[in-house]
């Protein structure tokens, strides 16, 4: 890899020095451009002096030319222009493979500034939602990191209760909560059966998601993930996109990453919740002796 | 205006280990490679650079994948296209074929397949990957 990168570096610097950027450690596409521009002027400025020179050896009368050895000056002037145009199209030759380069290296800068700029946000995400151990919390927690990381307009958290998927938080449609739907029905259910992500973009097949309730406002474009937290399943988010934006399989397998996440933060949830309780029904026992 | 010798692939991937992996091995067997880190990039470069073939990842940011097909497809580019994606299933292999593309590669893919494959829609090498122009490389699902 290293040797690749030094490789790549060696031909930039090769073709920058052949293209007369010479200044340059690194150079960068506007000078390259700039560059270009300057080669093509000065060609240009060159090519149409020598044609003036050639256009004035014909108006001047034969005898006069024929007395200069204007034969000769002609054919050097026509071969010096020709070399100057073969000069400049080297030159071209080697900024177009810069181009290129220098593109090629914007791009690779770019993909890993999004990706950290990816993973920044899954960490802050993260953290938030570590800092919350009440269920409650937490739950408006993911749902609102999962809005904003996704720029969705509302979704909602369904978590397992034995054979069914209840819907725990939602967010632009509160009258969700609450509701029950059998595992295996509707998207969510699919999502949770499968334990396999889904992007909805148009219309939902029914055939596909049997049980399936289409609900008032229609959403165009929405993504459900499953919670799943060492092989156990513990729900199922659900996003949904603002109306003439659609999701696509980068937000979902954003989506699905960040479901990674969250559903560790509801098992830990849970885990502090069966604590409580534990804790809660040790100490009404004890209660309960020393009354007795 | 310059006369390229070797063929071009575009390489449309977001994922920044990826691409420099595509591109030291394209380079490798003789392919010059292209990179695009989305889906507006990768339509831009292959409108202004024409390239030989394109090797187009399903999650690009900004514009996916399959929309960059899509508007491949309807602009009647004839620009083959090799589709990664991690998803091996029929619905998503029968959608890529009716956009156009030459071959749908699942990831993650063996390189030297996916080299091999690329090799053969470029030109460099016969027709012995599995692969034929116009049509998709069913082999690749499971």
């Amino acid at each position: 890899m290293r040797n690749h990168r030094q490789n790549e570096t060696d031909r930039l610097r090769r073709d920058a020095r052949i293209a007369g950027l010479r200044d340059f450690q690194t150079p960068s596409l506007e000078a390259v451009e700039q560059r270009r521009r300057e080669l093509w002027q000065r060609t240009a400025t060159a090519l149409a002096l020598i044609a003036v020179v050639v256009v004035a050896f014909a108006i001047v009368p034969s005898d006069r030319l024929a007395e200069a050895g204007t034969g000769r000056i002609l054919f050097v002037i026509v071969g010096v222009g020709g070399g100057l145009f073969l000069w400049a199209f080297h030159k071209e030759t080697a900024l177009e493979r810069l181009t290129r380069s220098l593109t090629d290296e914007r791009v690779l800068t770019a993909a890993l500034t999004n990706r950290l700029h990816e993973v920044s946000l899954l960490l802050d995400a993260g953290k938030q939602m570590n800092a919350h151990l009440q269920m409650d919390e937490l739950l408006d927690t993911i749902l609102r990191s999962a809005c904003e990381l996704l720029d969705a307009t509302g979704g909602s958290v369904m978590l397992v209760e034995e054979t069914d998927l209840v819907t725990v938080c939602a967010l632009g449609r509160d009258a969700a909560v609450g509701q029950r739907m059998r595992l295996g029905e509707g998207v969510a259910g699919y999502v949770a059966i499968r334990r396999d992500p889904v992007l909805i973009d148009g219309h939902v097949d029914p055939e596909l998601f049997p049980g399936l309730v289409l609900r008032e406002p229609y959403v165009e474009s929405a993504m459900s993930v499953p919670l799943v937290r060492r092989a156990e399943l513990q729900g199922v988010l659900n996003v949904n996109a603002p109306i003439g934006r659609s999701f696509t399989e980068y937000d979902l397998r954003a989506l699905a990453v960040f479901a990674e996440q969250a559903a560790l933060a509801v098992a830990n949830a849970r885990l502090y919740e069966a604590e409580r309780a534990h804790v809660a029904a040790l100490l009404d026992l004890r209660k309960r002796r020393e009354v007795s | 205006m310059v006369a390229h010798h070797k063929p071009r692939v575009l390489i449309a991937e977001d994922d920044p280990d990826t691409l420099v992996i595509l591109r030291i091995n394209l380079n490798a067997a003789g392919i010059e490679p292209m990179l695009a880190g989305d889906g507006h990039t990768a339509l831009e470069r292959i409108e202004a650079e024409s390239p030989d073939a394109v090797l187009l990842d399903v999650m690009l940011p900004g514009i996916d994948g399959w929309q960059v097909l899509e508007r491949l497809h309807e602009s009647g580019d004839p620009v083959p296209v090799i589709v990664c994606s991690g998803k091996d299933n029929v619905h998503d292999l029968q959608r890529a074929r009716d956009l156009g593309a030459v071959a749908y590669l699942v990831k993650p893919f063996d390189i030297d397949r996916l080299i091999d494959v690329t090799s053969e829609i470029v030109g460099l090498r016969r027709a012995d990957a599995g692969v034929e122009r116009g049509t998709i490389a069913d082999a690749e699902l499971a």
